[in-house]
């Protein structure tokens, strides 16, 4: 069933129709994000100009029961932004300015449109940045971060989206406006703010975005260590962690990675070894000095074959493209891979990547590991090829490493979401009461299940159901759920 | 067919006959190293102007893609799509996964411009530009001040065309004759030495492609790299009946024109007794080194081809190569470089103009912000698009002010006349004298001969 | 009506853990109030009557510590100050340090009430520590979100829901958080000046590279009305925490930045400072405590112009880098309503904390623009409005079920 001619010509009418795709052939290069296995295309797409017109086009949402996705620069891995059939795509591309930058109170006022990186650059002249820095920075953007609750390399230190920012105007699913947050992390009330962020825009879609900046640190060390196995990069990670140091970021890369790293960005990472760590330290000078000499010892008592220190700006953002193009790079050497996102508690690291090994030879797959290794979150790449038939194979490991994070005690995703990849994997994680209750939340944002229907949370259409027999799904049992 | 939700596959399946023609489609594991992560984005001029995904790199593989898998045709979207694209190559050097933009591109035009019938003021008016700019005495005429299709409308073809697409294009012309500076009819008819030794003991010896825009409203930089060449140690050759190397018909996809004019250029280059092809054109650098690439297939000619690439370098490259020999005078000044994108994005020449301006005693070397973004020139393309061309050229020139420089550098002919244009159009001071553009040649030249900096 | 007028006096529920929890609630009709150990039992709206008291102090105590991954899970009922001693052995701590904590507040009476000391400057509140929750609902219905690991996006976060909610919205029972190093060192530098000094100096502290853990400035007075007025006399307090041997640096580069009248205080002596300004931020008798948010470069003129806060009787702090202050003016209903106004006016945030019994002053400003959407959710996870009846009156304006008997 299709936008009825009158709907569509209306929304044509709500933002001007030099804003509305509506060209089926345009309207396939939104039928996909960053995650390509999943496609539909939109009936529309809109682009508003500004805060008014987003509102304007959820109004109208709401009012013809039309689905909407919200879109920023559709990076998303876990297919958060894949659009909804008979729904529309509402991109947020066009919203771009930097509202604010305000150097007194170190905040930055922002349209979702804004990318991650631009920030920080808005941010610069003044001494000042903003924290989080997911490896997409330079294209993803603030809206997308909000939604995904990024993370990113220094987010064991300072933590994650939700800890930056301040406030959002939202646009509610009936097209309302409202402000979420204030100019204070300390607000009066339960904290609709917090709930809103890493709600994968199933909640409502962010208009405005208030962010706390940091002062630049006054020196940032950093290194690059070499290992001879993935046991000894982890068992640093350990005493680092043991000698009471909260490195600014702690990243491991395993000898794949490192070769695509290497082939994509000629970082100066050594081809072939085993693993290798970056350590970064920030703040004060006198106590990165002590601390990063601790940092050296440690590397070398777990038989660091080569310890590398960045000696300036430059070999720092060197190592930093290494390690932030891991993903993309792998596609130079794998024609196709699947990029995984689990946690798991950092103590089991060492566990949990020889099980993936072993699970890698059992399927008969390579998988490279890049991971945040600071806070236990894994990018298992399984690597396969397509035209060999191995997608199948691929996407059962890939799914059954998230599993394992599961079962050792973490989680199913760190910073690429759930989307629509893990939505049916849920139930590994939360119990039927669990997702009921966030079902119910959803409902108080979302009574008519228009804002980007099918995510995060399983619902029998996607999940449960299976040709031939009738078995209600067991949120149909309990009545939180209706089947469509 | 969308396939559903859920599908494992990554890739689109094949539903049908592609849409391309069987001479060079885009080749499917180009099409296939695009992981769709969208790093391209940020640095695409045209996303950044209309935030839409179809006109983004990510967004036009996809169009390809569905193409070759026989899900859309190239009329229409597909089209007007790709012809938005600068070809400014800036999602190569953003890409992580080591995507060929510039080869899929390149075989995605020709396809266009073979079957895809274009509407016939578009068509006469492209045919018009190419029946202008790769003729260097058709230049000339053109370049000698006055209104510029009076002399488009001296060549044949203009005087069948020009009075029936004049109404329907005034953007188009009024961009085209607005581009055009004045030059002086001396300029404009001067010639190069054919040969001019080096100044010294010699250090090697090249060969000059000395364009055909680049000769007739650029001459002076021509003669300023002659100069320098020979003065840190070249013999300079100029063959006198060379022509156009065929860049700008190339990067529009009109192949057989550009197959042929590069066929002659080899012809014209390759007998001779010089270690290097020197160009002092981004444009022409980044379509001559690609020759090897375009005549592969050709028997007659891929050997020559790649023999022909394999000497051609950028002026830049053979200047840094050499330890700096000629005395320099010292320049004091904010000078800002612009990196062309044929030079940056396409050739991966960055460091070394730098490197060159940097040998100039007390210049001072700043970098642009958003550096990576089209300035718009595009080659034709602020001549077919001229709205979008305005906008880019319009915040570069921002970019440039904002850093506040006495004089820009910037080493193609396009780049110097777009941002030469929308410097002085949006100069809030007519009273300011004008922040002199050149090419880095000249100012070498300028350092090496210790005279006074040109003001063009 | 608060329930301290009703005749009968509402029953109290004792239970020990998750099982009884939930039994307790889904043994229990009409209105129930989770009380933690008291340190904020009348903050936020008057309770209206209520049939049961959900008694949490007797679910405590530590579920799993994981030393290796600076995490822990702990029951609701346990005194953060217990917690926190258990964990010192281990190097490790909930670094939060509100000034109650002292008092012997629990970590589920500290999530509900969103309350969080000067190291939020760095640490957040427990919003930003808390990894991971199990709520029990008015129906009994026991819900977990987040988990054991500090990294993790997998469904919406609940904990953010409870964070700030004063027992209206359900019980939490089990709260799982992230823990950092105990620091090797800390040292506080300080500086007197009165309030409409204090930015100045704080810029200069923010300016620079010294990455305090807190900055606060709080006034002499302690509202007992002898000495100067609240605003005219007080100290500015800067606290830096590291390694034993960067530290003594960093102290006299900070000292150096503020002025030869900087000072740092005696190591024997910081505890004692901070205690001075943790009464502060408690109040005393006869106080009604707002607690207020703005923007920090107008914060300090709004809390000046505050009735009553020029005065000796106030006692005031105030947290410069946060934009959190807290007023502990002279209790008049009023004037507190005008106080509230005055913040909101300003783009602020405020909550009444301590005061008089039968105070009757708005403990709450306007409604932010989300109200429709928090009673959304108070109907979607409490529909009958048994949890907390009264707390945000006049925001939740659902029907109280009151007294069932």
């Amino acid at each position: 069933m299709a936008l009825e001619a009158g709907v569509r010509s209306a929304f044509a009418r709500a933002i001007g129709a030099e804003n509305v795709i509506d060209d089926p052939v345009r309207c396939r290069s939104y039928e996909c994000d960053g995650l390509t296995g999943y496609r539909v295309v939109p009936e529309l797409v809109l682009l508003p100009r500004d805060a008014e017109a987003v509102a304007a086009a959820v109004r109208m949402c709401a009012q013809h029961k039309v689905p909407f996705v919200a879109r920023g620069a559709g990076t998303g891995l876990s297919g958060g932004a894949l659009p909804v059939a008979d729904g529309v795509v509402i991109s947020l591309s066009r919203l771009k300015r930097v509202l604010e930058v305000d150097p007194v109170n170190r905040r930055a006022v922002l349209e979702p449109g804004v990318t991650n990186l631009e920030i920080t650059a808005a941010a610069a002249p003044h001494g000042l940045y903003y924290a989080p820095d997911p490896s997409s920075q330079q294209v993803c953007t603030i809206g997308g971060n909000v939604a995904e609750n990024s993370g990113g390399a220094h987010c064991l230190k300072y933590g994650f989206t939700t800890n930056h920012v301040l406030s959002m105007e939202v646009v509610l699913p009936d097209g309302s406006v409202v402000t979420l947050g204030g100019d204070t992390a300390e607000q009066a009330g339960p904290d609709l703010r917090g709930v809103f962020l890493g709600s994968e825009g199933t909640l409502g879609i962010t208009t405005k975005i208030t962010v706390r900046l940091l002062r630049t640190p006054e020196t940032v060390r950093t290194l690059l260590a070499d290992f001879p196995s993935v046991s000894a990069a982890g068992d640093v990670v350990s005493d680092i962690v043991a000698a009471g140091i909260v490195p600014a970021a702690v990243e491991m890369m395993d000898t794949l990675a490192i070769e695509a790293a290497e082939e994509a960005v000629h970082a100066g990472y050594t081809v072939g070894v085993p693993a290798a760590l970056v350590v970064e330290l920030d703040g004060p000078v006198e106590e990165c000095d002590v601390q990063f000499e601790q940092v050296k010892a440690i590397c070398d008592k777990h038989g660091c074959t080569r310890l590398h220190i960045a000696g300036g700006p430059q070999e720092r953002a060197a190592i930093w493209r290494g390690r932030k193009a891991a993903f993309a790079a792998v596609g130079r050497i794998s024609p196709d891979y699947f990029v995984q996102d689990g946690v798991v508690p950092r103590t089991r690291l060492a566990e949990v990547l020889d099980r993936i090994a072993r699970m890698g030879r059992d399927a008969g797959l390579r998988v490279a590991n890049v991971f945040h290794a600071g806070d236990g979150n894994l990018h298992p790449l399984v690597l396969y090829s397509a035209a060999a038939g191995e997608t199948e194979r691929a996407e059962k490991l890939s799914g059954e490493i998230a599993e394992l994070c599961v079962e050792l005690g973490g989680s199913l995703s760190g910073e690429h979401g759930i989307g629509t990849d893990k939505a049916c994997s849920m139930p590994k994680m939360f119990g039927e009461d669990d997702l009921a209750v966030m079902h119910r939340v959803r409902g108080a944002f979302d009574p008519d299940g228009l804002c980007n229907p099918g995510k995060v949370l399983p619902t029998p259409r996607l999940c449960g159901e299976r040709p031939g027999r009738y078995r209600p799904h067991p949120l149909e049992e309990s009545g939180v759920i209706e089947r469509l | 067919m969308t396939t559903p939700a859920g599908s494992p596959e990554t890739k689109l399946p094949q539903n049908g006959p592609s849409a391309f023609d069987a001479h060079h489609p885009p080749q499917r594991d180009l099409l296939d190293d695009c992981v769709h992560c969208g790093f391209c984005l940020p640095t695409c001029p045209t996303y950044q102007l209309w935030g839409e995904e179809m006109d983004s790199p990510r967004g036009r593989i996809y169009l390809m893609d569905l193409a070759a898998k026989g899900e859309i045709s190239l009329e229409g979207p597909f089209t007007e799509h790709i012809d938005r694209c600068l070809g400014c190559m800036a999602c190569v050097t953003a890409c992580p996964s080591g995507v060929q933009y510039d080869k899929l591109l390149e075989s995605v035009r020709p396809q266009i411009e073979r079957n895809v019938p274009r509407e016939k003021s578009d068509k006469l008016f492209r045919d018009a530009i190419f029946a202008l700019f790769p003729y260097k005495r058709r230049l000339r005429a053109a370049a000698v001040p006055g209104a510029l299709y009076q002399k488009v409308r001296a060549t044949r073809l203009g005087r069948r065309v020009l009075p029936r697409i004049l109404d329907k294009l005034p953007a188009r012309l009024a961009a085209t004759e607005s581009l055009l500076p004045p030059v002086q009819l001396k300029e404009a008819f001067a010639r190069l030495p054919v040969y001019t030794p080096a100044v010294g003991e010699r250090r090697a010896r090249v060969a000059l492609l000395s364009g055909c825009v680049q000769d007739v409203f650029f001459h002076r930089v021509n003669e300023a790299t002659v100069r320098v060449l020979a003065a840190e140690g070249c013999d300079v050759v100029v063959p006198r009946d060379q022509q156009c190397c065929g860049a700008l018909e190339l990067h529009a996809g009109r192949e057989s024109g550009a197959l042929a004019r590069a066929r002659r250029t080899i012809a014209r280059f390759e007998s001779l007794d010089v270690d290097t092809i020197v160009t002092n054109v981004a444009g022409c650098g980044s379509s001559m080194k690609d020759y090897a690439h375009l005549l592969a297939d050709d028997p007659e000619w891929a050997e020559r081809a790649a023999a022909f690439s394999a000497r051609v370098r950028d002026v830049h490259e053979v200047l840094a190569d050499l330890e700096p020999r000629a005395p320099r005078h010292p320049i004091r000044g904010r000078v800002a470089y612009h990196d062309a994108c044929h030079l940056g994005h396409a050739q991966k020449v960055r460091a070394q103009p730098r490197a060159v301006l940097r040998s100039i005693p007390d210049l001072e070397l700043l970098d642009l912000p958003e550096a990576e973004l089209c300035c718009g020139s595009a080659g034709i393309y602020n001549m077919v698009a001229p709205e979008a061309a305005a906008d880019l050229g319009a915040r570069k020139a921002a970019n440039v002010r904002s850093v506040d420089p006495d004089i820009i550098v910037t080493a193609n002919p396009g780049c110097l006349l777009q941002i030469g244009k929308h410097l002085t159009g949006s100069e809030t001071d007519p009273e300011r004298a004008p922040v002199p553009l050149l090419h880095p040649v000249q100012l070498l030249d300028a350092s090496i001969r210790g005279t006074v900096v040109p003001r063009t | 009506m608060t329930a301290a007028d009703d005749t009968t006096a509402p029953t109290t529920l004792r239970p020990t853990d998750l099982r009884s929890v939930r039994e307790a609630v889904l043994d229990s009709a009409g209105g129930l109030a989770i009380a933690g150990a008291g340190t904020a039992a009348a903050w936020g709206g008057d309770l209206d009557a209520v049939d049961s008291v959900l008694d949490m102090t007797g679910v405590t105590g530590v579920i799993a510590h994981n030393p290796g991954d600076m995490t822990v899970s702990v029951h609701a009922g346990t005194p953060l100050r217990r917690l926190n001693s258990e964990l010192a052995p281990h190097g490790q701590q909930v670094s939060l340090d509100a000034a109650r904590i002292a008092r012997g507040a629990t970590v589920g009476g500290l999530v509900a009430t969103a309350d969080a000391g000067p190291a939020a400057l760095v640490h957040g509140s427990l919003r930003d520590l808390v990894i991971g929750t199990t709520v029990v609902l008015a129906d009994g219905t026991v819900a977990r979100s987040g988990g054991h690991v500090i990294k993790n996006v997998a469904g919406y976060d609940l904990a953010k829901l409870v964070h700030g909610s004063y027992g209206t919205l359900g019980v939490l029972v089990e709260v799982v958080l992230r823990l950092h190093p105990v620091p090797k060192r800390t040292t506080t530098v300080a500086l007197d000046c009165p309030l409409a000094e204090a930015s100045g100096h704080a810029r200069r502290v923010l300016d620079g590279p010294y990455e305090p853990v807190a900055l606060e400035w709080r006034s002499d007075s302690d509202g007992s009305g002898d000495g100067p007025a609240a605003t005219e006399a007080g100290r500015l307090l800067v606290r830096v925490e590291g390694t034993e041997d960067a530290l003594s640096g960093r102290a006299r580069r900070l000292r150096a930045a503020l002025g030869p009248a900087a000072t740092e205080i005696a190591a024997d002596a910081e505890a004692e400072e901070w205690a001075a300004h943790a009464e502060r931020v408690r109040g005393g008798p006869g106080h009604a405590v707002l607690r207020l948010g703005a923007l920090p470069s107008a914060l300090p003129g709004l809390l000046a112009a505050l009735p009553g806060a020029a005065t000796p009787d106030a006692a005031l702090t105030i947290g410069l880098g946060t934009g959190v202050a807290t007023a502990a003016l002279p209790a008049d209903a009023e004037a507190i309503e005008a106080a509230h106004r005055a913040v909101h006016a300003a783009g602020g945030t405020s909550a009444l904390r301590d005061r008089p019994t039968g105070f009757g002053g708005p403990a709450w400003g306007p409604a932010p623009s989300a109200v429709g959407v928090l009673k959304a959710v108070k109907t979607a996870l409490d529909p009958a409005g048994r949890f907390g009846p009264g707390r945000f009156a006049p925001w939740f304006e659902l029907t109280s079920p009151g007294r069932t008997t």
